[in-house]
């Protein structure tokens, strides 16, 4: 249950959610398994969701902490999250409006 | 499926004169708080859950026909827990805590400007199928950001009563309480408790549900205000955000000090003056002694105090209730982690600086037990307010006022120095105790609520609980333990033929001889030995102790004076080194007993803060005597 990291190959766009940077517009596609989360992972998915990390959400990168660029911070639904590398790792996302590049 | 242990006794007996038992719950930073605050009024009452040391914060509703209870439960996402005070939260609603009746009726709190998470919760709860209204708060916010919501079409669609309030504008709270008036009878079976068995619903499903319904009661700009975004991309910035990090909490502790001062001195003074009236006017004897040196020099010593204690909750209250050390905890995750912490430990080891008592009950917010433990652990190294004024006297006593760069005084920054060292101290011990084994990460999923101006009533209410649980120490613990030391001080008298002072011939001057020797190492003197034994109780009596001992009713700068003449100053640094990390304070203990339910933590947390002070003021000693000498 761990070697699929975009589990929809139709979104060519796909990226997780710990990979984009900031300012990007997002659409959330669906949640990853998350093997460092060990048997909690199922729990933090569940979660994730109660907070808004449904599909079909959209969020924003709006800035990363000093080390390593972790934690992330995102917005979701008008609400402000810090997630770590390892959360965001469990989003799997596509970008919404492409504001020049990439 | 509904729980089996009904209890009809005790459901006919509340039935009576008991008051109604209303319960508010809501996502963290909903503003829940600052509504209860609004609702009791002044007469909220802090205590704990029976067996479980979480704050139960509780009060009567004014104003209602019928005598009614509000309890303020911890904040949580979900009835779904991931942490131990969620876990309270949801224990309560459903009954399942001992000896804690479940309420008549639940207020869920929803944030208007952040209503589905907050929807989320209540959707759970309208599941339980009990008495329940819904209180849309920060209306007034909301209305700001263009936000319009149909509260009459949202209660109709929900079938739950939907009330909008504005904490700090009573037409919403009044509102909130007819609304409540409507419930006047304890339900029938009240007793039994409630089964909450896995998700009836997705919470996909449960989204659909919520946006139909925002779709068709509410009406919101898809932006949050722009200033909001801009002061999170500075104050979240990876390195501008730490310099402002920084720079507050400087200013914090040069506030603190500095100008905390006048007001503390101008308090001594007058504690100087009553000393000296009741001299002049009473006849000298045991009854002029025990007033001047016991309960003067002990509890005003104490008192004086009370200006620096109350500025520091006031900036800790400030800081929280905007909204920032959320941001302070993001800024500070990455390298806590690298601790065993994280940015979750953050807030109670900030609240430790005030106390570590409610800092070691907030680390219920943690998921990681592992996390948590360490976080206790290391709790009691941020310095409490009750610390400061040793370090105050301290400080005053052998530190010169001086200017540093111009804007620094010298005092201030060695204030700021001994903080930083608790600080630093509990990195490494976090560290040490870290242990990289193979183990689960947990998530940090940390909401960053919106910015907010403090609301003056809720600092104040919040401000005043805090001065009013100090004022009972003060009456209560150290008046007791001024009095007792006050006793071991003055008898047994000197004898006819004393050539020392009277105080090395009473019981303090014996116990104070005995402990010399373990001490002497330290270069305590048994002055110093015996201020240890009651700052057991309470660290600041460790000022009335000198006081008492030293037999000075002058207030703190008679005390001062007195210190600086008898102790050296590597004998100062040590004694303020041994502060720095001792558990003195039998409560911190009791609540780390507690809350990590272990007598082998227990045992450990002791040892470890006793066997650090001592080394630290060993070598605090050694090397400054070296130093200077």
């Amino acid at each position: 249950m761990n070697s699929a990291v975009f589990p929809d190959a139709r979104h060519a766009a796909s990226a997780r959610l710990d990979q984009c940077r900031k300012g990007a517009t997002l659409r959330v596609i669906g949640l990853l398994p998350q093997s460092l989360f060990g048997s909690n992972d199922e729990q933090v998915g569940l979660r994730l969701k109660e907070l808004g990390f449904l599909p079909g959400a959209q969020l924003k990168v709006i800035g990363f902490g000093l080390f390593g660029g972790d934690p992330m911070a995102v917005q979701i639904n008008g609400t402000k999250f810090a997630l770590r590398r390892a959360e965001a790792a469990k989003i799997c996302v596509e970008e919404v409006t492409v504001t020049g590049g990439r | 499926m509904v729980g089996s242990r009904l209890n009809q006794t005790a459901a006919s007996i509340d039935s009576g004169n008991a008051p109604l038992r209303f319960a508010m719950i809501g996502n963290p930073n909903c503003g829940k708080t600052s509504l209860f605050n609004c609702l009791t009024g002044a007469r909220a009452k802090v205590a704990n859950y029976p067996g479980v040391t979480v704050e139960r914060r509780s009060g009567m509703i004014s104003g209602l026909a019928n005598n009614a209870e509000l309890l303020d439960l911890p904040g949580t996402y979900s009835l779904f827990v991931t942490s131990p005070d969620e876990q309270v939260a949801r224990d309560f609603i459903l009954g399942n805590i001992q000896g804690e009746a479940r309420p008549d009726l639940l207020i869920a709190v929803v944030d208007a400007t952040n209503l589905r998470l907050g929807l989320r919760l209540v959707m759970e709860l309208r599941s339980l199928n009990r008495p329940l209204i819904l209180a849309l708060n920060q209306m007034d916010a909301a209305r700001k950001r263009g936000i319009t919501i149909d509260t009459a079409g949202l209660s109709q669609d929900m079938g739950i009563p939907v009330i909008e309030t504005v904490a700090v504008n009573s037409q919403g709270v009044d509102a909130l309480k007819h609304e409540l008036d409507q419930y006047t009878h304890h339900q029938a079976g009240d007793t039994q408790r409630l089964t909450l068995s896995d998700r009836q619903e997705s919470v996909e499903a449960i989204y659909d549900k919520i946006e139909s319904l925002v779709r068709a009661h509410v009406t919101q700009p898809a932006n949050m205000p722009r200033w909001q975004d801009r002061l999170d991309q500075v104050v979240m910035h990876p390195v501008l955000g730490l310099m402002v990090l920084f720079s507050i909490l400087l200013v914090v502790f040069q506030a603190v000090f500095a100008w905390a001062t006048p007001i503390a001195d101008s308090m001594d003074a007058g504690f100087g003056v009553l000393g000296g009236l009741l001299t002049q006017i009473l006849p000298a004897g045991i009854l002029r002694e025990f007033l001047v040196n016991g309960i003067i020099a002990g509890v005003g010593g104490v008192i004086v105090f009370l200006p620096q204690i109350i500025l520091l909750f006031l900036f800790i209250l400030l800081l929280e209730d905007s909204g920032y050390l959320t941001r302070a905890a993001f800024l500070l995750d990455r390298p806590m982690r690298g601790l065993g912490l994280s940015g979750r430990s953050f807030i109670p080891l900030l609240s430790s600086f005030a106390c570590a008592v409610p800092g070691v009950m907030a680390t219920r917010t943690i998921s990681d037990p592992r996390e948590r433990f360490i976080t206790i652990m290391v709790a009691p190294l941020m310095t409490c307010s009750a610390r400061l004024p040793v370090y105050a006297l301290i400080i005053s006593a052998f530190i010169p006022r001086q200017t540093v760069a111009g804007i620094f005084n010298l005092q201030g920054l060695t204030l700021f120095g001994l903080y930083f060292a608790g600080v630093v101290s509990a990195a490494l011990v976090a560290w040490v105790m870290r242990r990289r084994q193979t183990r689960e990460e947990f998530p940090l999923l940390l909401e960053l609520p919106s910015y907010r101006w403090p609301m003056a009533y809720h600092v104040y209410i919040g401000l005043r609980e805090r001065v009013w649980i100090f004022m009972r120490r003060v009456g209560t613990i150290i008046l007791s333990l001024s009095i007792i030391l006050w006793f071991l001080a003055t008898y047994p008298g000197a004898p006819a033929e004393a050539t020392r002072p009277a105080i090395e011939y009473s019981f303090a001057g014996m116990l104070g001889s005995w402990m010399e020797p373990l001490f002497a190492p330290l270069g305590f003197n048994w002055q110093m030995c015996i201020a240890l034994i009651p700052a057991m109780g309470a660290r600041e009596v460790a000022v009335s102790a000198l006081a008492t001992v030293y037999a000075v009713a002058g207030g703190e700068l008679a005390l001062g004076s007195a210190l600086h003449s008898s102790w050296s100053l590597p004998v100062a640094f040590a004694y303020l080194a041994w502060f720095v990390y001792a558990p003195q304070c039998i409560s911190t203990i009791a609540v780390v007993k507690r809350e990590t339910n272990s007598l082998k933590s227990t045992a450990l947390f002791t040892v470890y803060l006793f066997g650090l002070a001592y080394l630290a003021a060993w070598v605090t000693y050694q090397i400054s005597a070296l130093l200077i000498h």
